[in-house]
């Protein structure tokens, strides 16, 4: 029997889960502020409050995310890219393409059955595929997040948003609002531009079914509904798509721990 | 023709020598930091780094002791011929006594002096060279009595008429495609173009006997080359970016005294063989480079990237020609003539090199070819397909080596950057996780 913990350094949130025996027993999140790594500890103390276990029953500590090289207390790291591949296998055996939207990035790993990384690909030069394009657009908007997708999914058409730079979306979208365009079909247009930049980015890459989607974005029909649609086909999401990154590390070091008890 | 007036004034700005004498300055210091920062990281990653790589760190110095030979070489009469790529007939500039450097720029700073004057689209290699040029920084550059210029990209053309404003230029026009039957004559015309003003230029003729001893001196370098690249091929006995360092040096040291030193190393690299001394662990991912030449000193953040990686990555062999394309083939002589000596050469620097400048119906087979025979020689595991902005030939040239790699099953990463250190942090996301791949591959 193996428990193991995974931490996701995002740059927002840090996101820990436990697991035991190839289950997830335990979880927990919380924001990073200005010290990530205080961040993690109290993250890492609730999720073994939330399985109940002990620190020192904790074998094997894998970090990954964008302030992995912060995670000082890990025994060893993964790459995003890794862990995703790991997860997205985890919640859906059939997975061969995981794409990971999270506030910062985004990108895409296509796995074999083991959760073997084949090949990816990062869109990390341009905000205008993840979160925090949202979250900037909503603010353009004067809509609460949460509502940008249940907004979007009113909507008959999309407004034309041109550019997809998070800069001159914003100049676009504040003018569509000028013009007193509904703000329904300025959030699907929002939408619609992201998952453009997304699918693209899949597409470069390939896609093998099935398709798993996984970060803080999957959370947003908004914007899953404009991915479904872009891409043309269906997409799998896990219940808790934000932790994939935490799981598919925790999974690496359930494996890096079996490994050194066979040395 | 262009008048006196026009001569000097056609691209580079004016600017104010002070400006020149501080930028040259700030940059040669920062230069100099990246060029120890280098050899600092190479040696922490090898503890037991052999003796003999001294001597090409010295040599690494672009503006210490080869600097100051050439300089003492030139006072003494000798003439400096540059040359921008890898089409500069080496063999001639030697056999005429003449001192063959090359020139291209590999300095990040730079960069941003030469976008001044050009668009941000054209490579940085260009970039940073013509800023290089703009404050005299490139101490081969700036020695050079002519400039060798194979008009081989869209960049490189222009390039050579914007060092025009300062050095006479001897403009080589490489064929597209390699294979037709007349092209291989038209590329001897350009080849004897170049022979004469090399002969003008020196006031020394290029005899059978001058011709023949030049060509053997570079075969000898060839010869401990491939030596050094057979050690490559087993066991990590030496990391990538040290024999990186060693081919690089090449392109500016003395050829006879560099042969040696590579022939010093490999002794001390074939001991170590034999006591099975590891300069990485020997299940290290195996990495092949390809694509823009990666040049001294900055673009180091390649090599470094990979090397330095968590799980680390060994380059053990590279398709470049800032590398192990330089020295792969020799000139092969049948017979000691003047005119087997030059179809030989032609025949060398034409058909022997896989820039993707090249084209045929099947596409530019060569390159695929060399990529496929070193990726079996020297058990590769994964291929880094390094790109810089604006490098259209290497960029477009991807999908259709990565279309021969997929079906090998070798996993390639497309790795595009630009001249710039600000940018290692998120490359060194895309390279860990390539190895990682590659490990988590090695583990199956
Ligand atoms: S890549 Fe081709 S064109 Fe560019 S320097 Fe090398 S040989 Fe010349
Ligand atoms: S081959 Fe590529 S890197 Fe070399 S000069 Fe041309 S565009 Fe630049």
């Amino acid at each position: 029997m193996v428990v193991s913990a995974g931490v996701d350094m995002g740059t927002q949130r840090v996101k820990v889960a436990i697991i035991k025996d190839k289950q997830v027993v335990g979880k927990a999140q919380e924001f990073v502020g200005f010290e990530p790594i205080k961040a993690a500890e109290k993250a890492l103390e609730e999720a073994l409050k939330d399985a109940s276990i002990s620190r020192d029953e904790i074998e094997h500590i894998t970090a990954t995310g964008a302030g992995v090289d912060m995670a000082t207390f890990a025994d060893s790291t993964v790459s995003m890219m890794g862990a995703d591949a790991k997860a997205g296998t985890y919640f859906f055996s059939s997975a061969r393409t995981v794409i990971d939207v999270g506030a910062e990035d985004a990108r895409a790993v296509k796995c074999d059955e083991y959760g073997i990384m084949q090949d990816f690909i990062v869109n990390a030069r341009c905000a205008a595929g993840a979160g925090t394009f949202i979250e900037a657009m909503a603010r353009a908007l004067e809509v609460e997040l949460e509502d940008m997708g249940a907004l979007s999914l009113h909507a008959e058409r999309a407004s034309p948003i041109n550019a997809s730079c998070v800069i001159f979306a914003e100049s676009d979208v504040v003018s569509l609002i000028h013009r007193e365009e509904p703000k329904t079909e300025i959030a699907r247009a929002i939408f619609d531009a992201m998952a453009e930049r997304v699918s693209s980015m899949v597409k470069r890459l390939g896609i093998n079914p099935d398709v798993v989607l996984v970060g803080g974005v999957a959370k947003d029909v908004g914007f899953v509904t404009s991915l479904k649609r872009r891409l043309g086909i269906e997409i799998l999401i896990p219940k808790e798509p934000i932790y994939a990154g935490a799981i598919g590390a925790a999974l690496v070091a359930a494996r890096k721990a079996k490994r050194s008890r066979r040395q | 023709m262009a008048s006196e007036i026009e001569k000097g004034t056609k691209y580079i700005p004016e600017m104010a020598q002070t400006e020149i004498d501080d930028l040259n300055k700030s940059i040669k210091t920062a230069s100099l930091k990246v060029i120890e920062d280098n050899i600092e990281r190479m040696k922490k990653a090898w503890k037991n780094r052999p003796q003999a790589m001294e001597y090409f760190d010295e040599i690494s110095n672009l503006f210490g002791k080869r600097q100051e030979e050439i300089k003492q070489q030139k006072t003494a009469g000798k003439k400096v011929v540059g040359y921008s790529c890898i089409f500069a007939p080496i063999e001639m500039i030697l056999a005429a006594d003449a001192i063959p450097v090359r020139v291209g720029s590999g300095w990040y700073d730079t960069a941003k002096l030469g976008d001044r004057i050009m668009p941000v689209e054209i490579c940085p290699v260009i970039r940073s060279t013509v800023g290089a040029k703009m404050v005299s920084l490139s101490p081969f550059l700036e020695l050079s009595d002519a400039i060798v210029m194979p008009l081989t990209c869209d960049g490189r053309t222009k390039l050579s008429e914007i060092l025009a404003d300062y050095k006479p230029i001897w403009h080589m026009n490489p064929p597209r495609v390699k294979d037709d039957p007349h092209t291989l004559g038209m590329w001897k015309q350009e080849i004897m173009v170049i022979k004469e003003k090399i002969e003008k230029l020196t006031g020394n003729k290029i005899t059978r006997k001058n011709l023949k001893e030049a060509i053997e001196k570079m075969q000898q370098a060839t010869k401990a080359f491939r030596r050094l690249q057979d050690l490559r091929k087993g066991n990590p006995v030496i990391n990538g970016r040290d024999a990186m360092l060693v081919n690089q040096t090449s392109l500016w040291d003395d050829v006879e005294r560099w042969t040696q030193k590579v022939n010093e190393l490999c002794d001390e690299l074939e001991k170590r063989v034999e006591q099975k001394e590891h300069s990485t662990y020997p299940d290290t991912p195996r990495v092949m480079l390809t694509g823009t030449p990666m040049i001294w000193p900055d673009s180091w953040k390649v090599p470094n990237l990979i090397e330095e990686s968590n799980p680390q990555g060994l380059v053990v062999v590279d398709e470049q020609c800032s590398g192990d394309r330089i020295l792969y083939d020799p000139v092969g002589v049948d017979e000691w003539t003047m005119s087997d000596m030059l179809d030989a050469i032609s025949e060398r620097y034409l058909m022997a090199c896989t820039c993707p400048c090249f084209t045929s119906e099947h596409g530019n087979e060569d390159r695929i070819n060399w990529i496929i025979d070193r990726i079996k020689e020297y058990k590769v595991d994964g291929v880094i397909y390094y790109v810089v902005r604006g490098c259209i030939l290497y960029a477009m040239e991807y999908q259709r080596i990565k279309r021969v790699l997929d079906k090998m099953n070798i996993p390639v990463y497309y790795l595009d950057t630009e001249y710039t250190r600000e940018d290692v942090g998120q490359m060194k996301t895309r390279v860990e996780a390539f190895l990682e791949m590659l490990e988590a591959r090695m583990d199956i």
